[in-house]
């Protein structure tokens, strides 16, 4: 069951540049394949039609998940087999549905996501790894600190564990491999390094991310509305803090309460 | 309603259908490993079935009923024992304040769930009593029950429910005359189930697409309720790209790099990088499910469109129990 779709020029969403593929990930799943590469301007594409599609949903439609290069949907299929949607089958009338959104005229443009500043204390107990990035890349600790923080961040994906950002847009000066063995605990608040990508652990777990500093930020916290401090399509920057300064907004972030 | 642990068994936490609105943020779906008992042990009290239930893990548990109380359990890991008598499976049981419940050994799964009326009353956590272990939220503080805890009903109990419990009660008895009928709804060979195939089956070489279909699987030890991992004929890739990663949801089954198959389950994550050379069709998910370490699985395919019409029919299925349980205690 995949569709691939006819690109006319005037769509909003489905660019002629990435031929979409959507497919059923499950009886209550479709997927939107945008492409095959990780790239702003198809997050930027995959960010816009997600928000026109939450805007106009189908009936049915529980929740979306964007990916890098994806966007899936979940819905309950005896409320898709009951509307008037076109089409025999749920997945007929879904992609059917997301096709005729996706080249849907552009009414406006896509509201540009948040820009988070994120509070790092680098190196040192919680950066254990900096020196390994320092080396790979033949740059002081220092240096590596001063460009991982000024660098101006996009958040991909959340996955892996409940808030986990990959983030893309770090200097290539800084891309160093993940760990060839996996460390068994990475705490909560750990800012890491994996490729050319850099993301932040939301809770104690085992990881392969070389780490080189720590924010004191609640990255997932279930008493707030949205769980998780990032979203995908979020801009992120960090900001080099040292360790008494770390410990005050620790101190201050645990014993805020969030509703 | 309120019962007290004596013996949490070897893993037992509170689920409900699973935590849908967040995947976006990547926190799982969790909820009951087998949908399908966790739906007929909340009909046969009388609930909803996103009324929260209490899934056990294998047996080797027991509590204590503090008030009357009006339950139901469904699945394969273990048998409701109740005065060194087994009592009957999808059906309503009234036990007594002071009723000491015991559950032991069924050899032939591994998931069982408990039902209240009411359901079991946790706070919501992202709109959902289930609990996710990892990372310690959800059901009951987000940990498994423990010895001593104490849980409560939900107060708001349906209709149906409290006819229930006054006529059981009236007439003294534990359980009607009637019950659910389980094995309706499952299939004959539980060691078969159907698949539809995946987004990435062309990935892998024609050989390994037969072995997956013909050849028997092992469910391995290392199965819990993120994934079950299978041994057996390894598959190997035609294409070796690297999938970038995309959504996936429990039934997806997963080839890793060395070419051994996983099957996502309940605590999967949200997004996964390996290619799905299938996925296990939504009603045999929960017979796939109850397979023990150790034994053998086949595949068999199906169409998208036939797992969406399976999908479909259980579904009508199952409202149709709801309202015959319905019919049989409020006179419209």
């Amino acid at each position: 069951m995949t569709r691939f779709i006819d690109m006319a020029e005037q769509c909003a969403y489905f660019s002629a540049d990435y031929p979409v593929n959507i497919y059923a990930l499950s009886e209550q799943s479709v997927t939107v394949e945008f492409g095959t590469i990780i790239s702003e301007e198809l997050l930027n594409l995959i960010t816009g039609f997600n928000q026109f599609l939450v805007q106009n949903p189908f009936p049915g439609l529980i929740t979306t998940v964007p990916a890098y290069a994806s966007l899936t949907v979940f819905f309950d299929p005896l409320v898709v087999i009951a509307s008037d949607l076109p089409g025999k089958f749920s997945f007929d009338k879904v992609s059917q549905y997301l096709k005729k959104i996706g080249c849907a005229k552009r009414e406006e443009s896509y509201t540009r996501s948040d820009t988070i500043v994120i509070p790092v204390c680098y190196g040192g107990d919680f950066g254990p790894d900096i020196s390994a990035v320092a080396q790979t890349n033949h740059l002081s600790t220092k240096e590596v600190i001063d460009i991982h923080a000024s660098g101006l961040y996009t958040v991909f994906m959340i996955g892996f564990v409940p808030g986990f950002a990959y983030m893309g847009g770090m200097d290539t000066r800084l891309t160093t491999p993940r760990k060839a063995v996996p460390d068994a605990k990475i705490p909560a608040g750990a800012v890491g390094i994996a490729g050319g990508q850099t993301g932040i652990y939301p809770m104690e777990t085992p990881g392969g991310w070389q780490i080189i500093g720590r924010t004191p930020l609640k990255m997932f916290d279930v008493s707030r509305s949205q769980p998780s401090l990032l979203k995908g399509g979020d801009q992120v920057t960090f900001k080099s803090v040292g360790t008494d300064e770390f410990n005050t907004m620790l101190q201050n972030e645990y014993e805020n309460q969030h509703y | 309603m309120k019962i007290s642990i004596i013996k949490p068994g070897m893993l037992s936490t509170v689920q409900d259908p699973g935590r849908y609105r967040y995947l976006s943020q990547a926190v799982p779906v969790s909820g009951a490993m087998d949908q399908l008992a966790h739906r007929l042990a909340n009909k046969a009290v009388g609930n909803d079935d996103d009324a929260a239930t209490i899934e056990l893990s294998y047996a080797d548990a027991s509590f204590r009923a503090e008030t009357d109380i009006l339950v139901a359990y469904s699945g394969d890991g273990a048998f409701l024992v109740y005065n060194d008598e087994i009592m009957p499976a999808e059906k309503p049981l009234f036990f007594c304040a002071g009723a000491i419940v015991n559950l032991i050994a069924n050899t032939a799964g591994v998931w069982t769930y408990m039902a209240v009326a009411g359901g079991w009353e946790v706070p919501d956590v992202m709109e959902s009593k289930s609990t996710y272990l990892p990372a310690g939220f959800g059901g009951l503080t987000g940990r498994a029950l423990r010895k001593g805890d104490v849980l409560i009903h939900n107060q708001s109990v349906s209709r149906v429910s409290a006819q229930i419990f006054d006529q059981l009660r009236q007439k003294g008895i534990i359980y009607p005359d009637w019950r659910i009928s389980r094995a309706d709804l499952l299939p004959h060979d539980r060691h078969t189930v159907r698949v539809v195939l995946g987004n990435e089956i062309n990935w892998f070489d024609a050989s390994s697409i037969i072995a997956f279909l013909t050849k028997s699987y092992t469910i391995d030890r290392r199965s819990n309720r993120m994934g079950y991992h299978l041994t057996g004929t390894p598959l190997v890739r035609k294409i070796k790209k690297e999938l970038l990663s995309t959504a996936v949801t429990p039934g997806v089954i997963q080839v890793t790099g060395s070419g051994g198959l996983v099957v996502l389950m309940a605590d999967c994550q949200t997004t996964g990088g390996y290619p799905r050379i299938a996925r296990i069709a939504s009603v045999d998910l929960p017979v796939f499910a109850q397979l023990k370490p150790g034994e053998l699985i086949r595949f068999s395919e199906i169409s998208a469109e036939e797992a969406e019409e399976l999908y479909l029919e259980r579904e009508r299925d199952l409202a149709l129990i709801s309202t015959a349980i319905s019919l049989k205690y409020i006179k419209i």
